[in-house]
């Protein structure tokens, strides 16, 4: 009975001290295992694991790929152009040890501040020798390998592996905005100008050659036709070349007639002749003269 | 596993009173020890304790009257708080340690905090606490928008290109997990790392390309070179990250200068515009001209026609009268002039003048010619002919 009450508390401590004689360390962490603030041993290997109540301290830190990224901050590359550039890191404990002993207590926090500062200097260093251009053109991937391994050997003292540095943005300055849309906008106008222009020169074009055809295309039928004519012109005398030089003599009396009687004619024509002609000849005698 | 835990204890408590009391107090801190302190089991079993020492106690005061009969009562109340105690923890037990694995989803189960093994689909077993858990779906795609945020310009999607225009990029980009193991030990912030690697591989394929193949053609281009460069990111960090694809949203010029580009299209249209008019002026004079052109060959035809059939007829005719003519040369050629002559003076107006009979040359000079024109204005030549 009285045992049987003392069983319990007693129990009770021992399964308390039991459970602080142990730890778990995940898949995720590594631990450090601290003895009087003296790194005894790192744990990296997941399981479960011993330690002495109360006097062990155990420290875990996070084992994955951890987030950092850089306020906006403005560069000035070698022409002068400022940029502004912010960049990501992704990072890891590597060695948990050395990271306790450059951070301190302060962890993961701590060591992303300092990391910051890392990497925006190297922003600065490696973006500030070369020329705008080579940050907008394909040569930002060797930049950013550049980056990535300067601020790695720097990471090394603080215990971390830094993966991989990306730039992420890198624009012009807000008070270039206003500048840089004004030339876009410039340079839209200039090309609507340009179509405008070329439309019309195009037009032109067409209009000029229509009119050339135009008049090539009378101008050769004008041709033809007088060339047609000529030869009807021909064809006409040659005609009559024909049936004219029979006679030429009787020709010439024959048209001379026909002459007369058509100019001759109407009420207009006053004719003052003398009786000698030939057609008088029997007005003054019957006798032929 | 679990019937046999739970059956233990009841045989043993069956078995002896106060072993059973003591195998069941014995029993549970092992349960605990290998648990990481949970506020929630502290709480049970502080309670559980309790609430033994509460029956203890009445037990204590029973057995003080008389030790048999009421001992024996008070033990049977006590084993059957106990009892109920253990049903209800070997309850929990059980169905804290069984989980369902959905068709969609993975479970990644951990034994002491190390990686055993990747449960199936349907039921699982965990036997808690020694074996955690992380359920994750795996089939679920999830969707991160980039480039729509409202605010800052930064959030706004613009970006610079290489010809140092500014270009206003809309995308999602839609995951899912590949490799649930890898997602869940490898990445601490998977969301906020596939976004800012997302943003970084836009930004970078922006700022080396230019404008204009960005707003037109090379859209599916970019898409998927994109979709290649993020996934091989996310790869390097090994972060069981698959991404199923890339959403080309929008890739517009800024608000700011929209105008400007629309005019662009406008002029387009206008040039389009000139160049069919062009078209339609040439088409009408061209065709004009064609048809001049066969009108005038076609009059110089009708000329040819009429020319040819005219000095046909003509010599004709006058091949005929010379026939005639050649039969009896005088007398035709007599009567032809004097029967003209008979027609062309019978409608001329005439004046007579017999120079041989007397003194004619005296009279033409007086002869009142603005008369005669009078009636015949336009026959000079015709006079002064006849009078010859």
């Amino acid at each position: 009975m009285k045992k049987s009450a003392l069983i319990l508390p007693v129990l009770v401590v021992l399964g308390a001290i039991g459970l602080s004689s142990v730890y778990i360390v995940d898949e995720r962490e590594t631990a450090l295992r601290l003895w009087f603030g003296e790194v005894t041993a790192e744990i990296k290997e997941p399981g479960l694991y011993f330690k002495v109540p109360v006097i062990h301290e155990i420290v875990k830190y996070d084992d994955r790929i951890l987030p950092m990224d850089t306020e906006p901050s403005e560069v000035t590359p070698l022409d002068d152009r400022r940029l502004v550039v912010d960049a990501f890191a992704r990072w890891r404990i590597a060695d948990a040890k050395q990271f306790r002993r450059a951070v301190g207590a302060s962890g993961i926090p701590g060591a992303s501040a300092r990391l910051d500062r890392i990497l925006i200097a190297q922003l600065r260093q490696v973006l500030g020798s070369v020329t705008s251009d080579a940050v907008l053109s394909a040569d930002r991937v060797g930049l950013m390998t550049r980056i990535r391994d300067g601020a790695r050997s720097e990471a090394t003292n603080l215990g971390v592996e830094i993966i991989d540095v990306r730039i992420k943005r890198a624009d012009l300055p807000e008070q270039n905005l206003a500048a840089t849309f004004d030339r876009m906008r410039a340079e839209r106008e200039r090309e609507a100008a340009d179509e405008i222009a070329r439309g019309n020169e195009a037009a032109q074009r067409v209009r000029a050659a229509a009119d050339r055809t135009v008049v090539e295309t009378v101008s050769e039928a004008q041709k033809q036709s007088d060339i047609i004519r000529g030869e009807a012109d021909a064809q006409r005398n040659a005609i009559f070349a024909e049936a004219f030089g029979r006679d030429p003599e009787f020709f010439a009396f024959y048209r001379s007639l026909t002459a007369y009687e058509k100019s001759l004619q109407g009420g207009n024509t006053s004719l003052v002749i003398s009786p000698d002609s030939e057609f008088f000849e029997y007005l003054k005698s019957d006798k032929v003269k | 596993m679990p019937s046999n835990n739970s059956g233990g204890p009841w045989g043993g408590g069956g078995g002896n009173r106060g072993s059973g009391n003591d195998g069941g107090g014995g029993r549970r801190p092992p349960g605990g020890g290998g648990q990481p302190p949970i506020p929630e089991l502290d709480e049970i079993v502080r309670r559980g304790q309790e609430r033994l020492r509460v029956l203890m106690g009445g037990k204590g005061g029973g057995s003080t009257n008389g030790r048999g009969p009421s001992g024996a009562g008070g033990g049977g109340i006590g084993r059957g708080g106990v009892m109920l105690i253990l049903i209800a923890a070997a309850g929990l037990w059980v169905f804290s340690s069984f989980y369902r694995v959905d068709t969609s989803e993975q479970s990644v189960e951990l034994f002491l905090g190390k990686y055993y093994q990747t449960g199936q689909e349907g039921l699982n077993f965990a036997p808690w606490p020694v074996v955690t858990k992380e359920i994750l779906s795996v089939t679920r795609e999830n969707t991160e928008d980039i480039g729509v945020g409202a605010g800052l310009r930064a959030e706004q999607g613009l970006m610079l290109t290489g010809d140092e225009n500014i270009v206003d990029i809309d995308f999602q980009v839609v995951w899912n997990i590949s490799d649930a193991q890898r997602y869940l030990f490898n990445l601490a912030e998977p969301r906020d790392t596939i976004r800012a690697v997302s943003e970084s591989v836009m930004r970078e394929i922006v700022g080396r390309s230019l404008l204009s193949p960005i707003l037109n053609r090379d859209r599916g281009v970019i898409a998927q070179e994109l979709q290649n460069l993020i996934q091989a990111t996310l790869d390097s960090y090994n972060s069981g990250v698959n991404i199923v694809r890339v959403n080309f949203d929008k890739a517009d010029p800024p608000r700011e200068v929209i105008d400007a580009f629309r005019e662009v299209q406008a002029a387009e249209q206008t040039r389009d515009t000139l160049e069919k008019q062009a078209d339609a002026y040439s088409n009408t004079v061209v065709a004009q001209a064609r048809g001049e052109s066969a009108r005038l060959l076609q009059q110089a035809e009708g000329y040819r026609a009429q020319v040819v059939n005219q000095a046909q007829g003509e010599a004709s005719r006058f091949v005929s009268v010379f026939e005639e003519y050649a039969k009896a040369p005088d007398v035709t050629r007599k009567r032809l002039y004097i029967e003209t002559l008979e027609r062309v003076l019978g409608n001329v107006d005439k004046v007579i003048i017999d120079e041989g009979a007397g003194g004619g040359q005296g009279v033409v000079p007086y002869l009142p010619l603005n008369e005669l024109r009078k009636s015949g204005s336009q026959s000079d030549a015709a006079t002064s002919e006849g009078a010859r």
